[in-house]
């Protein structure tokens, strides 16, 4: 297992042998195919954090996030997400940068 | 460690984000085509509702072959949801220039997806677009042509029966 990314509160991993990823939430890891971190991916871009700062439209700056098909589900305060939007945003620079590095060895 | 998101993906992951926005894009015109039908429809002017319907039916078409695209290249693609469609005109000309102004921001939109699928060499997008690119030329001297008939023929009375019917050639 190749450790990708170790934010505050999660890390992320890519496994060679499963050819899959894997999301540490602190309390589980979480088995992810592409496609899922993929999904993962768009939720979590897709969370509007200004929200979180506006009584009216979060009042409780809580978000609630279903994973693969909903089989796991994540409730996540601001600093959390703040936190994810940070592990997901570095996980997928650290696979290009792999990737990179990888063209031009 | 292996490049795992290279042989599930074949595209660039941020051009991906931008091609599910281009399917957004392009719903929406579908549906602001549609709008324009019905207006078209309910004040008689049979040629152009007809040129709308089917408009509307291109453009979701476009969406489709975006959405495949991304879904056939190991992406996932968002089925789209559209909000605030127009569907008050004052005139057809208005109607014809609404449609050119919504075809020039498709236009530009493609272009900067373009622009940025060369940025990160993702040769295979840029391919891709390269048909949207000549779309966009002959959707946007499509509506064109309609407007010059208005400079050509003016709006009112018999001149909007006249362009409703030339309408159908275009
Ligand atoms: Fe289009
Ligand atoms: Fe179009």
């Amino acid at each position: 297992m190749n450790l990708l990314y170790k934010s505050y509160y999660y890390s992320s991993y890519q496994c060679d042998n499963k050819r899959c990823f894997f999301v540490d939430f602190g309390d589980k890891p979480v088995k992810l195919s592409f496609c899922q971190l993929l999904a993962l991916r768009q939720k979590v871009n897709s969370i509007d954090l200004n929200a979180h700062f506006d009584s009216n439209s979060n009042s409780h700056g809580i978000e609630i996030l279903t994973l693969c098909n909903r089989e796991h589900i994540l409730i996540l305060d601001t600093l959390q997400v703040i936190d994810l939007k940070q592990l997901i945003k570095s996980t997928f620079g650290m696979l290009e940068l792999h990737a990179l590095v990888a063209q031009t060895i | 460690m292996k490049d795992l998101v290279r042989q599930k993906i074949s595209i660039n992951v941020d051009i991906m984000d931008l091609l599910n926005q281009q399917i957004k894009k392009e719903a929406h015109s579908s549906s602001a085509y549609l709008a324009m039908a019905s207006w078209c429809d309910q004040n008689g002017l049979n040629y152009s509702a007809e040129f709308f319907y089917k408009q509307s039916e291109e453009e979701r078409e476009h969406m489709l072959k975006i959405f495949k695209f991304i879904n056939d290249n190991g992406g996932t693609a968002y089925s789209p949801e559209v909000k605030s469609v127009m569907h008050e005109f004052n005139s057809l000309q208005e109607i014809f220039e609404a449609a050119l102004d919504q075809e020039i921001e498709i236009t530009k939109s493609i272009h900067s997806i373009v622009f940025k699928a060369r940025k990160v060499q993702d040769l295979s997008s840029e391919y891709f677009l390269q048909w949207f690119i000549n779309e966009q030329m002959e959707e946007e001297q499509k509506m064109r042509r309609v407007l010059e008939l208005f400079d050509l023929m003016g709006t009112d009375g018999i001149a909007l029966k006249l362009i409703d019917e030339r309408v159908k050639d275009i």
